[in-house]
């Protein structure tokens, strides 16, 4: 990490580990978007509500990802914006999926606080917030 | 599995190549290439297979799983080699050691649910 603040300039988001944290990023972006939409194509109905936030997450993500590749002052802004969506997110899901699992038949990323995916869902915000502080 | 062992082997070699801070040179992108050769035989396997089954598992799941599969070392190459530093080889680790979780993801989901 301590590369970071190297040679790269200080103020954009996708360099130095930026560029690591973009690239996990991108993984649950991928990640997230096929799992919505495999549930959603074929088996909606079973548990809608997970589903659309399977799907909201993805979106999410998405939204996170390419803000910090980009880094120019909107993108921070929006990504900004996503990634506290995402803390709230995880921690929301996260709770209601232990104290009314019946309510979520079926995972999410975020389920269990992040706990299919080794818990990243629930320290990749924290990290996200972390790094737009520090390049700011 | 080949794929495995030589997601690990590229993985480590990236890693190896981050701590003594060094750029990656074509023989990782040919070690890449090697890799994403065999990720493209075991999506065209894999398909084949399914098609020749008649169990019931989650196929729609088991595609997507086999296509990010195919999708994850080239992305992760362009975006590593887009910065070339410390940092960019990091991405091209990381894009390689998700590799043998992904090969076992498919697996599980070839298997069915109670794999």
């Amino acid at each position: 990490m301590a590369e970071a603040s190297g040679g790269a300039p200080a103020r954009s988001t996708g360099r130095g580990f930026g560029r690591v944290l973009v690239a996990v990023y991108g993984l649950f972006a991928l990640a997230a978007t096929a799992r919505s939409t495999v549930q959603i194509a074929t088996k909606f109905h079973e548990a809608p509500l997970a589903y659309l936030l399977s799907a909201f997450a993805a979106v999410v993500y998405v939204v996170a990802t390419v803000s910090l590749a980009r880094g120019d002052a909107a993108s921070r802004r929006v990504a900004t914006v996503a990634i506290s969506i995402e803390l709230v997110g995880v921690i929301t899901v996260g709770a209601a999926s232990e104290l009314a699992s019946n309510a979520f038949p079926d995972a999410t990323v975020w389920t269990g606080f992040g706990s299919g995916y080794g818990f990243v869902p629930l320290v990749l915000p924290f990290v996200g917030l972390w790094w737009l502080r520090h390049t700011r | 599995m080949a794929v495995m062992a030589v997601a690990f082997l590229l993985a480590a070699w990236a890693l190896g190549l981050v701590v003594a801070n060094r750029k990656p040179g074509v023989l990782l992108l040919a070690g890449g290439a090697v890799l994403e050769a065999l990720l493209i035989g075991f999506l065209i396997g894999g398909i084949a297979q399914m098609i020749a089954s008649h169990r019931e598992f989650a196929r729609a799941e088991f595609v997507i799983y086999l296509l990010a599969c195919v999708a994850i070392p080239p992305a992760a190459v362009v975006w590593g080699w887009g910065e070339r530093s410390r940092a960019g080889t990091a991405v091209l680790a990381v894009g390689f050691l998700i590799m043998p979780v992904m090969v076992i993801r498919v697996q599980q989901v070839w298997a069915g649910p109670g794999g």
